[in-house]
């Protein structure tokens, strides 16, 4: 092992010494004489009262993330049918606003155009989802009001229905 | 023992876990912040080096701690969570030096299997949420709102449930994490997920990387302007990003830390399992990732986290091996390594076994741990109080007094040592040769007792004896003028120093002297209404020839009193109540503040805060330090003043924090001291004992010592023998060259002052050494090592074959004399009657030391019992055994004489995992199990039923939150029959976060006592980061939490003495009890450590 160890470094010196030029330095340890741990650490001990400040003890939302997302879905389905046709794009949409919005508030400053070419490809795939999520009678609906065939697997009218939107 | 149980830490835990750099005390300090699982640790980095701030207590395991800083914050906030599923956010409040508690709370979720490779905890780089891993298959996510304040946590279900490791990505409009898991097929991939906080829910991410590394286990986010990932795997480094792919291979290793250099991203360190130091390089045009790089730069300890500090400095931790502070070197050192390690910090951990030994024989206990593991393995040697060093003695007898002298004024070394007796005084004097010579001071009387001397100004000594002070020069040993005292009355006590004298006579007449050039001047007399006892004048205030005060021990109405020099008015009057007069008294300084100390004549000593200009008394704490008159005398050590209290137990009074301490000296009784540091041996002491001088040096103030010996192996089981003076363990070397080889197990002998291995026995392959015991047997008076092995091989789930080796040690070699297979792992031994009892796999064995026709011995199996899942850990006592299982907790056993049989008596039927067992008293079993629990449980005999009798009640509970790994009965203090603490039966153990603790079985009345203690010192000392302290040490694993019982948490009611006097007043009024009686008895529980 130590034989190894050293043998290696040597031979590839010259590479390491390069790759560790300029390591950051704001000043610190710039002492040529390091003090080493003078005397022992205080024990902090904690006589003030450490209870958070008003609603800053969190607790965790009890909705069980199952009904949660039913629900979600639920919400979406019924957005479906309202609006028609263009469910998939209109539903992202949306999301895509009140996330920005979100983003805004938290400031979150980037290149915008990386930003759309990242959620372009999301974007797909979250249609591609949801529409694994309908049941296939919803399918159907959608693939008439489109003016397709209703006949087939639910994976047939799922590629259908891409084709014919996208 | 009983089942009043006190818990105790004599070494805190040393394993660093997690470690951070940021601007947490100030928005212009720097801080390195440490978590040793169960504290954490601020230091502050200067251009000086790394200096220690604060030590925190956590009330909880800490299972990730980061560093954040919210918007429109000027410092970093602490994120903690710990292993109980409790989180709080800190700020240090620079004004009052305080933690402040920002936010915390529960993130624990009723359902959910906790994770298999620990919790994550990981803050969005933007600061717009928390994430926590804490179940399989949920990603609970806490958000921030735009006010930085913490809003209502909430789960999302991730698809991938064996999740190896999940970050967040930089530079990403929307939080993102990277997800490193693995499949049923066991092959890992890595993904990205969006997280979307309105709909509380996972959108698919950016880019995904299916099959990366087969070892894949770290995720490294890069910062902008790169960002992506680094996955680190054990023969791959890849850099993944939505646009780019670059792969290096690496020489086979297992990443276990890492640490960023630069800011933007394009440096890091990785440390792996063998403690080599890899610099991973991204090169890259602009914004356009090109290539990796990575570089060997040379060994460090096996770290388990890197943190880059400064200007090439690095910490590195280490829960193996001693954690270090190291510095990158542009050039290879001779051995081509660029890694200078500047300063190493002890780590103990994790103690896998260790022994308690009395190597000196002096009667104080030394416990010596199987510490660190891999090629970090060692030995520790630990040992409580100061040792002197002794470089030379001489047999002197009835010594009454002793004082060091200086041959100039202006001298930096001492020359002579003044040895008063009862009827003669002897002065000693280094010669050429270095040797101590007895010698003569003309102008001294030797006739007689001296009662005190001292150096003056001028080249001048001072002795004073009963009948006078005499003013000698101290080159021409001539005596220059004398003082007499009043005929009829001889002086009692005197003190002196560099210019004045202050003595008492008979009838309680106080004088004061001054000393000039060739002349004693008679100031001031007084008369007192009692005798005096004890007197002092030690200069310490800001001239150091002189003190305006003096301090004064009084009989009769037993008082202590402060007068003024010159004038020797009263100022203050303190009365000590009791009958027991003061016999020392000592004006002294430490760290700035002046205390009066003053010990009696009981072993007791009280101290006072002194206040220069008024004098007045006030802070009056009271200790015990034995039971014999003290003496004060103060001494300097590494330029720093402490005072050393001779008496039947010696001790050294210290301060550190601005806070007395009190630490044993490791001599029996000595009835005086005073420093000798001449140039043949510089800061030495003289101490007289026992009929004997002695001249050594003192260790480093300090409480615990800390002996190490590198082993390059991991010690795994460790047992001294009294008789052959050795140690025997059983180690384990790991192979690093190829993963084909096997581990190599070996036992070694080694001697116990050297500490040399002195001779090796090699296990077969893949047999590897499970337990080892030093033991004699009925009818042989040889003694005896014997091991218990197991051989693990790679196909089999538990081992189904062992051995027991019996050695003998001849000529400082281990002879093999019998050896007897078995059919598992041998995983315990002790020994039972004169025999050798084994737990085997699920089964006890017992086996008898059987004498051959041919005269050579054997092993024969007598007696057995099974009904063990695993019997782990065995301890016996008489006739009972002791069995510590796998899961089924703690059974007691019976071996029955006539019918040669072992039977079960009761066993406690929860099911807990035991990781250790020890027996308490003949009916109280101490156990600890695997989530960090200590238990007691208590044999039934007055049951009234076979199931009441058959049945361990279990009557004490605690969560310890260590691993603890060994229990052995012992103490790492010195005992002294007639002191109160040395009543108290202690057992030590050890634990994987190095941690050394005490259990102290206490007396019912003192336990109640002590309760009340703790239940007030709850209200007063607060959790930090609103952590409770009583859920914290409640009984906690799977099935069940309940409250702590019959155990004392002593490292909280210990932090009384910590307290600002405002609430040990507040604690005093509450219990009823004076503030000096609770210091005393809390005081006299820190001796146990």
């Amino acid at each position: 092992m130590e034989g190894s160890s050293s043998a290696q470094p040597s031979a590839s010196s010259p590479a390491a010494s390069k790759l560790l030029a300029n390591l950051p330095s704001r000043g610190l340890f710039s002492s040529t004489v390091l003090s080493s741990n003078p005397g022992g650490m205080r024990v902090y001990v904690c006589e003030h009262d450490t209870s958070p400040p008003d609603g800053q003890l969190i607790k965790t939302n009890q909705q069980n993330i199952l009904i949660r997302s039913l629900m979600l879905r639920k919400q979406r389905g019924e957005s479906t049918s309202k609006n028609g046709k263009g469910v998939t794009t209109g539903e992202g949409s949306r999301k895509r606003t009140s996330e920005r919005l979100l983003d805004n508030g938290a400031s979150a400053k980037r290149p915008s155009n990386q930003a759309s070419s990242r959620q372009d490809g999301s974007n797909a795939k979250i249609a591609d989802r949801d529409l694994h999520t309908l049941t296939v009678e919803r399918l159907r609906a959608l693939l008439k009001e489109r003016g397709l065939s209703p006949r087939g697997k639910k994976d047939e009218l799922i590629s259908r229905l891409k084709n014919g939107t996208s | 023992m009983s089942i009043w149980n006190y818990v105790v830490t004599a070494h805190k835990p040393t394993n660093v876990t997690h470690s951070c750099v940021g601007n947490f005390t100030s928005p212009q300090e720097l801080n390195l912040i440490i978590a040793k699982c169960t504290r954490i640790e601020i230091h502050l980095l200067t251009p000086q080096g790394l200096q220690p701030m604060l030590d925190v207590p956590i009330y909880g395991r800490i299972a990730t701690l980061e560093l954040f800083r919210p918007h429109g914050e000027t410092q970093d906030f602490l994120f903690i969570a710990t292993e109980r599923y409790k989180f709080c956010v800190l700020q240090w409040d620079s004004e009052t030096s305080e933690l402040v508690t920002r936010a915390m709370g529960d993130v624990s979720d009723r359902i959910g299997r906790p994770t298999d490779n620990g919790q994550i905890g990981i803050i969005d780089p933007d600061c717009r949420l928390i994430g926590l891993h804490l179940y399989d298959g949920l990603f609970k996510v806490i958000p921030f709102d735009n006010k930085g304040l913490l809003k209502e946590a909430f789960n999302i279900r991730l698809e991938e449930l064996q999740v190896l490791d999940i970050k967040f990505l930089y530079g990403c409009p929307k939080p993102t994490i990277v997800v490193l898991y693995q499949d049923n097929k066991d092959a890992r991939h890595v993904k990205t997920y969006e997280v979307a906080l309105k709909d509380k829910d996972f959108v698919e991410g950016p880019w995904s990387q299916n099959n990366v590394d087969n070892g894949a286990n770290l995720l490294i986010p890069v910062p902008p302007p790169l960002c992506g990932v680094l996955i680190i795997g054990e023969e791959t480094i890849v850099y993944c990003s939505a646009n780019a792919f670059k792969a290096i291979p690496i020489r086979p290793s297992i990443t276990k830390a890492y640490g960023r250099v630069d800011a933007d991203g394009s440096r890091y360190l990785l440390g792996d399992h063998a403690g080599l130091l890899h610099l991973l390089v991204i090169t890259h045009e602009k914004e356009k990732v090109t290539g990796l790089k990575i570089e060997l730069l040379g060994e460090t300890s096996i770290a388990s986290t890197i943190s880059y500090l400064d200007n090439a400095f690095v910490f590195i931790g280490s829960s193996y091996g001693d954690s270090q502070l190291i510095k990158l070197n542009i050039q290879p050192d001779s051995k081509g390594s660029y890694v200078e390690v500047l300063e190493r910090y002890v780590n103990l951990g994790p103690i896998v076994d260790f022994c308690v030994v009395d190597l000196e024989r002096q009667g104080q206990g030394q416990v010596v741990t199987c510490s660190g593991a891999y090629k970090d393995g060692s030995l520790r040697i630990v040992r409580n109080g100061i040792g002197i060093n002794e470089q030379a003695s001489v047999e002197l007898q009835g010594i009454k007094g002793m004082w060091s002298l200086r041959s100039s004024t202006d001298d930096p070394y001492d020359t002579f040592l003044v040895v008063s007796f009862i009827s003669e005084t002897r002065i000693l004097a280094m010669n050429l040769e270095d040797e101590l010579e007895e010698t003569e001071i003309e102008g001294f009387c030797s006739q007689v007792q001296t009662l005190f001397c001292h150096d003056a100004v001028y080249n001048q000594l001072v002795q004073v004896t009963s009948s006078s002070i005499r003013l000698v020069s101290s080159t021409t040993r001539e005596l220059r003028n004398e003082w007499n005292a009043p005929s009829g009355y001889s002086i009692n006590v005197a003190t002196a120093n560099a210019t004045q004298v202050l003595l008492a006579t008979g009838g309680g007449h106080l004088v004061y002297l001054e000393i000039g050039d060739g002349i004693l001047t008679e100031v001031k007399h007084a008369q007192l209404e009692y005798e005096i006892s004890c007197l002092d004048i030690n200069p310490i205030g800001e001239n150091p020839h002189y003190s305006q005060l003096a301090a004064v021990g009084m009989w009769t109405d037993i008082s202590i009193r402060i007068f003024s020099l010159p004038d020797l008015n009263l100022i203050t009057k303190e009365h000590l109540g009791g009958e027991i007069i003061p016999r020392s008294v000592l004006l002294c300084a430490f760290e700035g503040i002046s205390y009066l100390l003053c010990a009696l004549g009981d072993g007791h000593l009280l101290n006072f805060l002194l206040n220069m200009e008024s004098g007045e008394l006030t802070d009056r704490k009271k200790v015990s330090l034995g039971t014999q008159p003290i003496t004060l005398r103060t001494f300097s050590s590494k330029s720093t003043t402490h005072v050393f209290a001779a008496s039947d137990r010696p001790t050294v009074i210290y301060s550190s924090n601005k806070k007395l301490l009190y630490s044993n000296v490791n001599l029996k009784e000595v009835s005086h001291m005073c420093q000798f540091n001449t140039a043949a041996f510089p800061d030495s002491l003289a101490i007289a004992k026992e009929g004997e001088l002695t001249i050594g040096t003192i260790d480093d103030i300090q409480k615990l010592h800390i002996r190490s010996i590198p082993l390059g192996e991991q010690a795994r089981r460790i047992c001294h023998q009294e008789q052959s003076r050795t140690f025997a363990i059983c180690s384990q070397k790991y192979s690093q060259s190829s993963a084909e080889e096997s581990d190599v197990h070996f036992i070694r002998l080694l001697d116990d002052q050297t500490f040399e291995i002195i001779s090796t026995y090699a296990l077969d392959t893949f047999e590897c050494g499970c337990s080892i015991l030093g033991c004699s047997f009925s009818d042989d008076n040889n003694v005896y090592y014997c091991v218990g092995t197991a051989y693990v091989l790679p196909e089999e789930n538990e081992p189904t074959k062992g051995r027991i080796l019996v050695f003998l040690v001849e000529d400082g070699k281990l002879q093999l004399i019998a050896e007897k297979e078995t059919k598992g792992a041998v995983y315990s031994l002790n020994a039972f009657n004169g025999k050798l009892l084994a737990a085997i796999n699920q089964k006890i064995q017992l086996y008898k030391w059987m004498l051959r026709d041919d005269g050579s011995r054997e092993l024969q199996s007598e007696c057995g019992h099974h009904g063990h899942i695993l019997a782990l850990y065995v301890q016996t006592h008489g006739d009972f055994i002791v069995v510590g299982d796998l899961m089924k907790s703690i059974s007691l056993l019976i071996y029955k004489h006539e019918e040669g049989a072992i039977e079960e008596r009761a066993r406690d039927y929860s099911a807990n995992w035991m990781t250790g067992v020890e027996i308490l008293d003949d009916d109280t079993y101490l156990g600890a199990e695997n989530n960090y629990n200590l238990f007691t449980v208590r044999k039934n005999s007055e049951g009234a039923t076979d199931e009441e009798r058959g049945r361990l009640e279990v009557v004490g509970e605690y969560h310890l939150g260590e691993f603890v790994n060994r229990f052995r009965h012992g103490s790492l203090v010195m005992r002294l029959p007639d002191s109160d603490v040395g009543q108290i039966p202690t057992v030590i153990f050890g634990s994987v976060n190095g941690v050394i603790g005490v259990i102290a079985s206490l007396p019912h009345d003192q336990y109640v006592f002590l309760e009340k203690l703790q239940s007030n010192m709850r209200k007063v000392i607060k959790g930090v980061g609103g952590l409770s302290h009583e859920h914290w040490r409640s009984f906690y694993n799977e099935k069940k939490t309940v409250d702590a019982r019959n155990f004392l948490d002593g490292d909280l009611i210990e932090s009384f003495l910590d307290l600002s006097r405002g609430r040990m007043d507040e604690i005093s009024k509450a219990m009823g009890v004076s503030v000096e009686e609770l210091c005393k008895r809390v005081e006299e529980l820190t001796r146990l450590h």
